[in-house]
């Protein structure tokens, strides 16, 4: 590329999207850290970042794949997006084995009296002593959207990088770079664990949409500068 | 789609399936993750005990390193030094291995020594015992991974364009994600705590407060890998197998070039199975186990 053009600013803005729907659909995967992985709190017994990761960059794998054989942004969004959905489905279905058939707690949150989704009442379930425990669907499907969020942002970073510089490998790492940054952020805000948006927390979001707009122009900037456009 | 490139999509579920197995009881073996805090919390509440303690870093960078280090390694010994690949994986994944192992003796003698204040020991008998099985397990895990990265790189139909440590270092950090949201709640919810009513979350009393008796003996962490293989592991390795295998089963058997839409569908319908079965075994369990008798409240349902 010669010179900082139209194209270099609309790439600049499809990191910038990127880093904000990575931001965002963090704040919808149900994480109950270690309290989760002790059946003491509800949602995925692990960190935040860690599971948006896992799943945001499998959806990468699925968007680069489609990306070395189309130019198409929306087949490509749309494969990141599914990829990264099987990964977090796939991990939230199998914990729910073991919430189910291990540890034998049926799945309940303590965060509403009602599940959004399925109507089932919570609190009769919810373990005493505990915060909840195992996945309910609400979760399931908030993590859903979360994951499949952090795999079009993913996949809308990797994309205008790719065309910068033609080098899949290069433009990946940075992907990766951008993505956890944002993904870091968010994990700030919500504290820890959040079990998906019916969680009080989730009202949080605006804080960290902010924090992401400002950390994703300065990483767009950089990285539109150093991968060799403008 | 040809024969081969099903075949391989095959062998990659199957490498996936056994990486997930072997990640999860690599990280049970040596406490890692989200249950090291109870670990770590035991003798602070004034039980000393025999468990490996090696919370290194969240599983996933862990894999991760795992996992881009023996890629690294192969892909270096294949591409400068034209070594047979089978030969240059299990070389690369034995480069990990000593990594791992270094970061878990390390890991070990620290987290024990700094809790001495609290009549925690280094027990040098688990050092040698369990240190090497820790090492082991990860070498199965970065084998498993660099092998299913070589293939996507080297072997498929459609080459990804990702290079190989690349890939590695992504299905690393996924296969921690799943070994720590999956296979560890086996062991943090109900074995480390099996002193206590069966079926219920862990009353937050009880924090700390870890089984220190085997069913001989004390128990250590060998004990833990023997119990969390029988479905915490596996089920690790379904997660992980489904991941690897659905996601490469649909860009494969739909042809990406001429029928992406049939791939994404595909993706979506897999999604949805998975989210009614979820909620099948949701629907079960209440059926099954019923409100806790503890609640006092009446709420129609």
């Amino acid at each position: 590329m010669n010179g900082f053009d139209i194209n270099t600013i609309v790439y600049i803005l499809e990191i910038v999207v990127g880093g904000l729907l990575v931001g965002i659909g963090v704040h919808f995967v149900p994480v109950g850290g270690a309290p989760a992985a002790m059946a003491q709190a509800s949602g995925i017994g692990t960190g935040t970042v860690q599971l948006a990761a896992g799943s945001g960059l499998t959806g990468l794998l699925a968007a680069g794949l489609m990306m070395s054989v189309t130019d198409n942004i929306w087949l490509i969004l749309a494969s990141g997006g599914v990829g990264a959905g099987i990964m977090i489905g796939a991990t939230m279905l199998t914990g729910g084995w073991i919430y189910a058939y291990a540890v034998g707690v049926p799945f309940a949150s303590a965060k509403v009296n009602y599940d959004p989704i399925t109507k089932f009442s919570q609190a009769p379930y919810v373990s005493p002593g505990t915060v909840g425990q195992g996945i309910p669907t609400v979760c399931y499907v908030s993590g859903l959207i979360g994951g499949m969020m952090g795999g079009v942002g993913g996949a809308m970073i990797y994309y205008p990088l790719y065309l910068i510089n033609g080098n899949a490998g290069l433009s990946a790492i940075f992907s990766i770079g951008i993505f956890l940054v944002n993904a870091v952020l968010a994990s700030w805000n919500i504290q820890g664990t959040i079990e998906g948006f019916h969680d009080p927390k989730f009202k949080k979001w605006p804080f960290a949409y902010r924090a992401c707009a400002v950390a994703s122009i300065l990483l767009a900037l950089a990285a539109v500068l150093i991968t060799g456009g403008a | 789609m040809d024969a081969f490139s099903m075949g391989f999509v095959a062998a990659m579920g199957a490498l996936a399936t056994v990486a997930g197995a072997s990640e999860d009881i690599e990280s049970d073996i040596g406490s890692q993750s989200n249950p090291n805090s109870q670990v770590q919390l035991a003798a602070q509440v004034g039980s000393p005990h025999r468990i490996f303690n090696k919370a290194i870093s969240g599983e996933p960078p862990a894999n991760a390193l795992w996992a881009c280090t023996a890629a690294t390694v192969a892909y270096t010994l294949i591409t400068a030094f034209q070594i047979p690949a089978l030969a240059a994986l299990a070389l690369g994944a034995s480069v990990a291995a000593l990594f791992n192992g270094v970061f878990a003796m390390s890991a070990y003698l620290g987290r024990n020594t700094s809790q001495k204040r609290f009549n925690q020991w280094v027990y040098l008998d688990i050092v040698r015992y369990t240190t090497t099985s820790i090492m082991a397990h990860a070498w199965i895990t970065s084998f498993c991974i660099a092998t299913i990265s070589y293939i996507m790189v080297y072997m498929q139909e459609f080459k990804h364009p990702f290079p190989m440590p690349v890939i590695a270092l992504i299905w690393g950090l996924a296969v921690g994600a799943i070994g720590s949201s999956v296979g560890d709640i086996q062991y943090g919810g109900e074995r480390e705590f099996q002193n206590r009513q069966f079926g219920c979350g862990l009353n937050t009393m009880l924090s700390g407060q870890i089984v220190r008796k085997a069913e001989a003996g004390l128990r250590n962490s060998i004990d833990n890998a023997w119990f969390c293989t029988k479905f915490g592991g596996p089920a690790t390795g379904m997660g992980f197998g489904l991941t690897v295998f659905l996601d490469n089963w649909r860009t494969t058997l739909f042809d990406p070039v001429t029928q992406a839409g049939f791939a994404i569908g595909a993706g979506l319908f897999f999604i949805l199975v998975m989210v009614s079965y979820n909620f099948y075994i949701e629907r079960s369990c209440r059926r099954k186990y019923g409100p806790y008798p503890e609640y006092k409240g009446d709420i129609a349902a």
